[in-house]
């Protein structure tokens, strides 16, 4: 085996260990050792820490998006139910002021039935008034052009021989035998 | 053109060539590639990061935010202790994004023929077995302390030694698990190393065999590699947490959750019958 590398290994010591051969020196290997260990040093220190910051910060991200949409469904669920709610509220009060409104009408309507009413009892009432006063007045003046006539008429017939009073009593005896 | 592959003298280093020293201490060619994989990838993370922290997203950002998100994503899906999964993450995730870019360099132009001292400048790092050496070991160590931490000292040592006569094959399991442990990471390191090592090679065969041709035969071999690159970075990283996840599992909990997926299926179909009934 150890033939194998030295042939091999033609240029490097053609007599060693196993080790030598493949060209692993101790003094070599410990320098490799104190390298790398200070090489993950700093990039542990320098480069991961941003590195894996950025992923934790994307990952929060990730959750606290997570978390808001959640949040914002919760909320728009609420809102709907705050809307149903409050729909059924409206619709309620809705039909009260509906109720109202038509109580009040009826009332509006009764009120203006009866106010109609007696206007309509109180222009019948005086229409009647004026029609009697109208009437008397009618006949008040029927009575006198009646007088008149009947004097004009007497004063025909019986020409100056009767007093002015007595014609007039004439008359007015002759007037009240016709009435 | 078999005499002009050998003319060539194609040269195979199986451990990474020497460029020169500082003091004692050897400045490897995967050193060095290394050292340029990662000016990449920092400057690459350093836009990403940059971008991030303003919150100006482009599709680059998009796409590095996403790989990073989904590796996250697995490591928590994996081992089921978030606490652990936070800990391991960041070993986890550096391996990947290290074992990529270090991989990739595998497809850089002149590979082996710029060379200093007779030496390749370029070298993958991943093709060097100290680094995925190195990265193994500490995987493994990290893992033994997280499985330490989760369940104490003796609760350790009873995964690998139980006592053969109450209960011979968890014994048995045992010192194969002790065995695995080892086996596992040195396939772990070797794994990646050879996948790097032979890329590198077959592009440099490749180009070597095609001659001038390389400049279009090269190219998808390139792409697939870059793709082997991704797949095998991604081995590492989830083998990691994987093991991770299998060592702070305790006996008790994996028969539990075995139990519980045998059982839930049927009892939760057993309950919705009796609910429509």
């Amino acid at each position: 085996m150890t033939n194998l590398f030295t042939q091999f290994a033609t240029t490097e010591k053609a007599s060693g260990d196993i080790f030598t051969s493949l060209g692993i020196d101790g003094q070599m290997l410990l320098f490799q050792v104190v390298a790398f260990l200070i090489l993950v040093f700093i990039l542990s220190k320098f480069v991961f820490p941003p590195l894996m910051k950025a992923v934790d910060d994307r990952q929060e991200a990730i959750e606290a998006g997570t978390k808001a949409a959640e949040a914002a469904e919760k909320k728009a669920e609420e809102a709907q139910e705050e809307l149903a709610k409050l729909l059924k509220e409206a619709r309620a009060e809705a039909k009260e002021i509906v109720a109202t409104a038509k109580d009040e009408a009826n009332a509006m309507i009764a009120t203006s039935e009866e106010k109609a009413k007696s206007r309509a009892e109180k222009i019948v009432k005086d229409a009647h008034e004026q029609l009697e006063k109208d009437v008397i007045a009618a006949r008040k003046a029927l009575h006198n052009d009646m007088i008149e006539l009947v004097a004009l008429a007497t004063e025909k017939v019986v020409g100056n021989a009767v007093s002015k009073d007595i014609d007039k009593k004439i008359i007015a005896d002759a007037v009240k035998e016709n009435a | 053109m078999f005499q002009q592959f050998a003319a060539s003298e194609i040269e195979i280093h199986v451990g990474a060539g020497t460029l020169f020293h500082i003091g004692n201490f050897p400045v490897t060619n995967s050193m060095l590639t290394q050292l340029l994989s990662l000016v990449l990838m920092f400057v690459a993370f350093g836009y990403v990061v940059s971008k991030v922290k303003k919150r100006k997203y482009n599709r680059f950002v998009g796409l590095a935010q996403w790989a990073f998100e989904g590796m996250l994503g697995q490591v928590y899906d994996v081992v089921p202790d978030k606490a652990v999964a936070r800990k391991i993450a960041p070993l986890a995730l550096s391996i990947f994004f290290v074992m990529l870019f270090g991989y990739w360099m595998s497809v850089l132009p002149g590979l082996d023929s710029i060379k200093w001292n007779g030496v390749p400048v370029l070298r993958a790092v991943n093709a060097d077995l100290n680094f995925t050496f190195a990265v193994a070991i500490i995987v493994f160590f990290t893992v033994q302390y997280l499985a330490l931490r989760a369940h104490g000292p003796i609760g350790s040592l009873k995964r690998y030694f139980r006592n053969p006569i109450k209960d011979p094959i968890g014994s048995f399991e045992g010192i194969l698990e002790f065995i695995g442990e080892f086996s596992r990471y040195a396939a772990l390191s070797v794994r990646m190393f050879g996948n790097a090592f032979a890329g590198e090679i077959l592009l440099v065969i490749l180009a070597v065999l095609t001659g001038f041709v390389s400049v279009i035969a090269l190219p998808p071999f390139m792409a697939f590699e870059l793709f082997i690159g991704f797949v095998q970075a991604y081995v590492f990283f989830i083998l990691t947490v994987i093991f991770t996840s299998l060592a702070i599992e305790s006996h008790g909990d994996h028969h539990d959750q075995i139990t519980s997926r045998d059982h839930s299926p049927a009892d939760s179909h057993n309950k919705t019958a009796a609910s429509t009934e």
